[in-house]
């Protein structure tokens, strides 16, 4: 799975930190999502979801061999 | 044989009850990592003292409460909960990630105890070194579930500053 989490905050102008406490979560958590190190769990996605007022689809999407 | 179905209705009761007021993540809160690492630090230099004067072995009166049983209970008890203190309590933030390292690093630890455990039972023949698999049995899941946890935590704090 990959997504567009890293752009989505450049657009918004948020750092990881403060994205981070938006969704109750680490820092960490939002780093390794944006390497695609880490799958977020349904309620994350739809977490980051709401805070760029986008469809979760938009922000994460599968990859080929997903 | 009713007795014995009622005494498992109980049980399952009980059971149930149970279940239903155990929250789904139950975690001690964070000050008690600290806490759990004084009473683990206590216990050594208890058991060094132990070592050095030779009490196990000075003491002649038996029964539950005798002095080195309660010597061995009082260290034992100290090493094992603050062990399980340490291993069980909250993290700063404590998110799904977390929670996942936590979940696998437990996992590796229950691999690695039982593996000491397998090995243990086919290596030791003499009878009375179960006593010390036993002893054994009570720190390893523990502490290799800490060690690893930790490990991981620094894994991933580590990969944050040389990417950001």
């Amino acid at each position: 799975m990959k997504n567009t989490l890293r752009i989505e905050r450049a657009i918004k102008n948020l750092t990881q930190a403060e994205l981070a406490g938006l969704i109750d979560v680490s820092r960490q958590t939002i780093n390794t999502i944006e390497s695609n190190k880490y799958v977020p769990s349904t309620v994350l996605a739809l977490k980051i979801a709401r805070v760029f007022k986008k469809p979760v689809e938009e922000i994460f999407m599968l990859e080929e061999g997903d | 044989m009713s007795k014995i179905l009622d005494f498992c209705k109980l049980c399952f009761t009980f059971g149930q009850l149970l279940l239903t007021i155990m929250k789904p993540q139950f975690l001690f809160p964070s000050w008690c990592r600290w806490l759990g690492l004084a009473l683990f630090l206590v216990h050594l230099p208890v058991i060094l003292i132990c070592k050095s004067y030779d009490i196990h072995h000075s003491s002649t009166d038996t029964g539950l409460f005798s002095s080195s049983h309660l010597f061995f209970i009082l260290t034992v008890v100290l090493m094992v909960s603050g062990l399980f203190v340490i291993a069980f309590s909250r993290e700063k933030i404590e998110d799904e990630q977390i929670y996942q390292l936590r979940l696998s690093s437990l996992r590796w630890a229950i691999y690695i105890n039982y593996a000491v455990l397998i090995l243990g039972l086919i290596l030791i023949k003499n009878n009375a070194d179960y006593k010390d698999i036993l002893r054994l049995n009570l720190w390893v899941p523990l502490m290799f579930f800490i060690l690893l946890f930790r490990y991981k935590i620094f894994r991933l704090n580590r990969s944050l500053s040389t990417e950001d």
